[in-house]
């Protein structure tokens, strides 16, 4: 007998078939939905209608319902697109570039931090549609010919470059998940029971039949969606971070932007996947497939993605005490110890100093602990954007115009309400995708395990016959 | 008429790897390997050519980038160029993003378009499946019979051995 010295955990436990695979990630597909599925699902859609109330009250009304000001024009609206397309970041970060770097353990939480991604971008979307004021007019920023004189869109301008930038992701990540998805939507057509499933099923499978000529060709462009999406998914954040660093304005005149915005979003993405597979792992029983060792692999990405922003935080104070630049100085002193100090504090503690303590093996692995650290960490992401767009607009060049910004309860409830949008699709999601891709768990069990199962079944045949025996 | 197939079914990738390979060796016409995931290495055994979407993926890149530089070329250099501060109205460095941005957009679309097409997917395609549990946990292996050429005996055979779950004649989908 050999003994196989497991160098790495292994990423799928309690010694799995790829039938129990199937079964088990469809389960929450095939069965009733659960009492706890239509509560998340209701509460989700109660905050949702709250989403749309307010954006269409802010339609209706204009931005005059929102506090923003002649000094603070960008306020609660961009901080909550910079936040989404941010969370929408982990998805493809672990799709593709752990894909590229052949990390097996991406394969049981690429499924969800995609469906992340693309809800995500939906959410930032809306952001800059209610932000527009008049949203029939959103077309204006594409470079359609036109008949309002020729007149042709700022190529020079990073606002359009985002235009390009988060139509292409989106749409992009779209292609990907829905690329990953074929397969397990013919396991799904293959076991429908009812003539509605099989009709839908079997019109999204579009005729997948897992033969290995399709396979062949269907490896070659997830690699390939993998290579362009991770340029692709670097090129988003940096574009958006140049809304700012493009601009003028101290605390965002920065050449540090592109690369620290990105690692935000790597961080506050991860963040939002341990939210959401922390709880999705228990309440859809999949604890064999989203093991503590993921959970330890993801806590170790925020612990480094948040230590790189912390960096990027102190390196910009650097800079502006360097410079010599007295505007630039003023902007950081009046960031950290102004009026907005406790906006600046709670980034801070939440992103650089918090995630520190996955240090400690025990941080890492107690769940509820690290789902309250996930938490600390999307609000401390929140945070940064909010101190990078209020504290640096509100003090502007001539004191005279300085001003305060708060925001009224028609842009909270936009915020409250943009989450109830993103988990009413997860929550849909949940119900009819399975949030495990199977096709690529059943290709990292090792084949024994598969044969495993059948030697437990043959042992179990032996015991009964031996319990015959000795009865 | 050569329209008979002889599915051997299989519950593991390494027998059915193994089975493939010794049946390509013994001159079988082994139609396909149908499978619930990629089984690495399946492809090359069974002479699979490497497939050319990689060049598609290219000449598509091309032709976003083509498109890309010519429309922001023609639109802020020639049909209205605008003078913003007297800086020319062709800059290079700028237009990269947007280059770059339609560049991935074209790949990510043509190449997933040509691979719906070599593989004949549509939405609301209805496919004749070998065998409905490969979706899920088998693997079949399916090798045409031609009509006093393939030994139907020794075939089976080589299933068996290889340590098929069962074996079975089907019609070829038409």
């Amino acid at each position: 007998m050999s003994y196989e010295s497991p160098i790495r955990e292994t990423l799928v436990t309690g010694g799995k078939t790829y039938a129990d695979v199937t079964n088990d990630i469809l389960r929450p597909l095939e069965q009733k939905a659960t009492k706890s599925w239509w509560f998340g699902f209701t509460l989700s859609a109660l905050v949702l209608a709250l989403w749309i109330g307010a954006t269409t009250y802010t339609v209706m009304v204009g931005l005059g319902a929102w506090g923003i000001n002649k000094t603070v024009g960008w306020a609660f609206d961009i901080t909550n697109f910079v936040f989404w397309v941010g969370i929408g970041h982990a998805g493809t970060l672990i799709s593709a570039v752990l894909l590229l770097f052949r990390q097996k353990w991406r394969m049981s939480i690429n499924r969800s931090a995609e469906a992340m991604t693309i809800f995500a971008v939906i959410c930032a979307a809306s952001f800059i549609l209610s932000h527009m004021g008049r949203p029939w007019m959103a077309y204006w920023p594409v470079p359609l010919p036109n008949a309002f004189g020729s007149l042709w869109v700022n190529f020079n301008s990073p606002l359009v470059w985002d235009v390009f930038a988060i139509s292409t992701y989106f749409s992009v990540s779209l292609v990907f998940w829905y690329i990953g998805l074929i397969p397990d939507i013919a396991s799904i057509r293959d076991r429908a029971t009812t003539k509605v499933r099989k009709f839908v099923y079997n019109f999204f499978s579009m005729g997948w039949n897992g033969s290995t000529r399709t396979w062949h060709r269907y490896e070659m462009i997830s690699l390939i969606l993998a290579g362009i999406s991770t340029p692709l998914v670097l090129s988003v954040h940096s574009i958006v971070s140049m809304d700012f660093a493009t601009s003028l304005v101290p605390g965002w005149h920065t050449t540090i932007f592109p690369p620290y915005f990105v690692a935000g979003a790597i961080f506050s993405g991860f963040g939002m996947v341990l939210t959401l597979l922390v709880v999705g792992r228990v309440v859809l029983k999949q604890e064999n497939y989203i093991t503590m060792g993921h959970l330890d692999a993801m806590c170790r990405i925020v612990m480094l993605t948040g230590s790189m922003v912390g960096l990027a935080y102190i390196t910009e104070f650097f800079v502006a005490a360097y410079s010599g630049v007295e505007y630039e100085q003023y902007a950081f002193i009046n960031r950290a110890f102004g009026p907005y100090w406790w906006s600046y504090w709670t980034m801070m503690t939440c992103n650089l100093i918090a995630p520190q303590v996955f240090w400690i093996k025990w941080a890492r692995s107690t769940p509820w602990f690290i789902f309250l650290m996930s938490i600390i960490v999307n609000i401390g992401m929140w945070f940064e954007r909010f101190v990078i767009i209020v504290t640096s607009l509100h003090r502007d060049f001539i004191p005279s115009s300085w001003s305060m910004y708060t925001p009224t309860i028609v842009e909270v409830s936009i915020l409250i309400g943009s989450f109830g949008l993103f988990f009413t699709l997860y929550f849909l999601f949940c119900r009819y995708l399975p949030t495990i891709n199977m096709a690529e768990i059943k290709s990292i069990i090792p084949t024994h395990h598969a044969d495993h199962g059948h030697g437990q079944a043959a042992h179990g045949e032996h015991a009964k016959k031996g319990d015959a025996v000795h009865g | 008429m050569d329209n008979k197939m002889l599915l051997g079914v299989y519950d593991n990738p390494d027998s059915t790897y193994a089975v493939t390979k010794q049946l390509v060796k013994g001159g079988y016409d082994v139609h396909d390997v149908y499978t619930p995931f990629a089984v690495h290495g399946l492809d090359r055994v069974m002479g699979v050519k490497r497939t050319r979407l990689s060049i598609a993926a290219f000449v598509f890149a091309m032709c976003g980038v083509a498109s890309a530089l010519t429309l922001i070329t023609y639109a802020s250099a020639i049909d209205w160029p605008m003078n913003i501060g007297g800086k020319p109205s062709l800059i290079g460095p700028d237009y990269i993003p947007i280059t770059f941005e339609l560049g991935i957009l074209f790949t990510a679309f043509g190449m997933v378009g040509c691979f719906f097409i070599v593989n004949r997917m549509f939405w609301g395609r209805n496919t004749d499946v070998i065998d409905i549990r490969v979706t899920d946990d088998r693997f079949v292996i399916a090798v045409n019979i031609h009509e006093n050429k393939t030994d139907v005996k020794a075939l089976e055979g080589i299933f068996v051995t290889g340590g098929a779950l069962e074996v079975r004649e089907r019609v070829k989908e038409i």
